[in-house]
């Protein structure tokens, strides 16, 4: 589980893991430019799609995927043990992640939060 | 990054329109999506950003290529009852029948960007209205509204009673 807020006077979206996930993931916190987000999905299916190659990290299949995998020549970064509240964050060629997939307490609440704030070109 | 784009983004925009007109936008899955178009999931969240992202293309494609020539079409009639058939017959119609109406009713309540879109197909409406109606524009574009409803809940609708 992670807390994904929106810090609006740095223009940055950050996601805070919580608890042990930030053993299961080797982070505490990503930060990521608002400019650099480009929507976000509750996505329970996602968590059945093939995960790649473990970066670094823990997976668990079933039970727990968290930390960086590699699939399809993209960066993928887990962090869900509960795939129904799973969200998919997108992100810009520019960063370090092409996708971000994170279970959170409230996906509708945080879809709706990550939305409104992303520019569509 | 990622594997090059090999699919129709058109086709895949017209198929998922089809769904989101059939059953919602929160009755639409990504897996639903992904099953529809054809295309893998990172390449739908690689070229839409997100299930929104591809709402919002849907429904720009839906009244660029179907509100908007309907609405012409309507525009072009001066009868005022042939205007009105016309308009409760073909608005809102074609392979994603019923889309605007839906967000409407679904989206547009919570979501700033599809009550734009929204009142874009409204006002496309009472604008081609007005030739054959005046003033009266405004108060037939909720009758055609209306109907649309109504056939789409399999109802019968005021003007095909007599």
């Amino acid at each position: 589980m992670a807390l994904i807020s929106i810090d609006r006077e740095h223009g940055l979206l950050t996601v805070e893991f919580q608890g042990l996930d930030k053993l299961w993931t080797l982070k505490s916190r990503l930060e990521i430019p608002l400019a650099h987000v480009r929507g976000a999905t509750h996505d329970p299916g996602m968590a059945r799609e093939p995960k790649g190659i473990r970066v670094g990290g823990t997976h668990f299949p079933g039970v727990i995927t968290a930390g960086r995998f590699r699939r399809d020549g993209e960066r993928l970064f887990w962090d869900v043990k509960n795939p129904d509240k799973a969200v998919v964050v997108e992100l810009a060629d520019a960063e370090t992640y092409d996708r971000l997939v994170i279970e959170v307490d409230d996906p509708r609440a945080t879809v709706a939060l990550i939305e409104r704030s992303v520019a569509r070109g | 990054m990622g594997r090059p784009r090999t699919f129709d983004t058109d086709r895949a925009v017209e198929s998922a329109a089809a769904l989101f007109a059939t059953h919602g936008y929160e009755g639409t899955s990504v897996d639903d999506l992904v099953t529809a178009t054809g295309i893998h999931r990172g390449s739908l969240y690689k070229v839409f950003g997100s299930k929104r992202g591809l709402h919002l293309t849907a429904l720009r494609n839906h009244l660029d290529h179907e509100i908007h020539p309907t609405t012409a079409v309507i525009a072009g009639l001066t009868d005022p009852e042939q205007a009105l058939t016309t308009a409760i017959a073909s608005y809102d119609n074609g392979p994603a029948a019923g889309l605007l109406l839906l967000a409407a009713a679904e989206r547009a309540p919570h979501d700033r960007e599809v009550a734009a879109l929204v009142a874009e197909g409204v006002t496309a409406l009472e604008d081609a209205l007005r030739p054959s109606h005046g003033d009266a524009a405004p108060r037939l574009a909720s009758t055609v509204l209306g109907a649309r409803l109504r056939l789409r809940a399999g109802l019968p609708t005021a003007s095909k009673e007599h």
